[in-house]
Formats: C-alpha cells, structure tokens, sequence
C-alpha cells in the first residue's frame, strides 16, 4: 500500500489528495514509541547514572 | 512541497530530541560543573620522575581551604602513593603521571577516569563527600600484570587525615 502510494505522489498524481486516505498510523505509533524510549533513556543514562555517581569531574 | 502532517510531527520530535540532548549537557557544565580532563599541564620528564618536585615524592598535600593536591605516579603494576587518602568534603585535584608506560587512572564505581601518559600530567578535579573506601584500577592495558594493578582512594575524616600525614611527615 504504501509503495503504491509513493509511487502515485513521485508522478506527482495525486498530490495534496492522496494524504486524505495515507495515514500510517502505526509508523507514528512507533516513532512515539522509539522517541519515548530514547526520551527515558537519556534522562536514566545523564542524570541518573552519569551525574549521580561520585567524584564528578569539575576541573 | 507538500509534507504529510505527520511527518511534520516527527520531524519537530526529532529536533525537541536533540535541543533536548543538548540542553542537558549545557546543564551539565553550568550547574553541576562537569568538566572534561583537558591537557593543560606542562609536560615532564618520566625518565626522571625522581627529580621532579612534584612526583618525586608521590603525595596529598593541602593546597588551599579544603583543597589538596594529589600527585600520583603510575608504574608497572601500581600506583604511588598507596592508598591515596584524602580528607572527606574537599576539593581534590588529581596530578597523575606515569613513569614507564601508558596507564589509565579509574577511581571505581565514579567518574574520576583518565588516562595516564608518560611525560605528560593528566590533571583532574572532584569533589568528595563522605568517608568511603574507593579502589583504583589501571584500565589501559599495560603488560603482564595489568590484571593485578590497582589502588585504593580512601576517603577518610578530617582529624583522621591529619594523623596520618602527621605520622608521615615524621617518618
């Protein structure tokens, strides 16, 4: 489905029309999920686990 | 050009992503004053260690209000001085060379991490808090016995602290 559609909007056919029946809900599900994933990830790996040990380099 | 909404959506998470990333880092070095190891340090001569005022004599020395100075030397298969102890709530700034080969200089379980190089000082500032017992790991391979290089950071308390420098300076 979605290489049918690629293909339609690269010959410039559709246009602005065909996004009205092109919603890949379940890629934007997972990018959320991925982008949460690395959101929790970050805040674990700096503030948890990097700034939480000891001896913090300051100088 | 047309862009499909929702890759609009994912395009500014992306960025929200990185100003994110970046942002911390920025915190990181404003608040909490995280710094990197920089090569600010004169070189020395590591065939005459012995010579130098500073590791000719592996020490911690006060250098300030609450702020000392440990120059340390690494060897095949160890540090100088061992244990390293310094006083509990103080600023303490690391000075370590080497004296044969490339070592590395890791206070286990903390950030205080470098690398150590013959000729040239890695210099590095922590903060340290309460009494604790740290051990110190060589984590450059550096011959047969890198396995059994380690040493020992003692955190210990003020009045302790002078004791022991008390009695070596007598020694």
């Amino acid at each position: 489905m979605a290489q049918t559609e690629t293909a339609r909007n690269a010959t410039g056919e559709a246009g602005g029309e065909g996004d009205a029946e092109f919603d890949p809900i379940g890629t934007l599900t997972l990018i959320g999920i991925y982008f949460v994933i690395l959101l929790l990830a970050w805040v674990y790996i700096y503030y948890v686990e990097f700034l939480g040990r000891d001896l913090v380099v300051v100088g | 050009m047309h862009i499909h909404a929702y890759e609009k959506l994912w395009l500014a998470a992306s960025v929200l992503l990185i100003l994110l990333l970046i942002g911390s880092v920025t915190y990181g070095a404003v608040g909490p004053g995280v710094a990197m190891v920089a090569d600010g340090q004169p070189t020395v001569d590591a065939q005459a260690l012995d010579e130098d005022e500073r590791f000719s004599e592996p020490r911690v020395e006060r250098v300030g209000e609450n702020e000392y100075a440990a120059y340390v030397v690494a060897y095949q298969f160890g540090f100088e001085p061992s244990p390293i102890v310094v006083p509990e709530d103080s600023t303490v700034t690391f000075y370590v060379t080497s004296r044969d080969v490339i070592h590395g200089f890791e206070v286990v379980g903390t950030n205080a991490n470098t690398m150590v190089v013959p000729g040239e000082v890695s210099e590095l500032t922590v903060e340290v808090d309460g009494s604790e017992e740290y051990g110190l790991i060589c984590n450059e391979y550096c011959g047969a016995g890198h396995h059994v290089m380690e040493g020992k950071v003692n955190v210990v308390s003020q009045a302790e602290f002078e004791e022991r420098n008390a009695g070596g300076d007598a020694a």
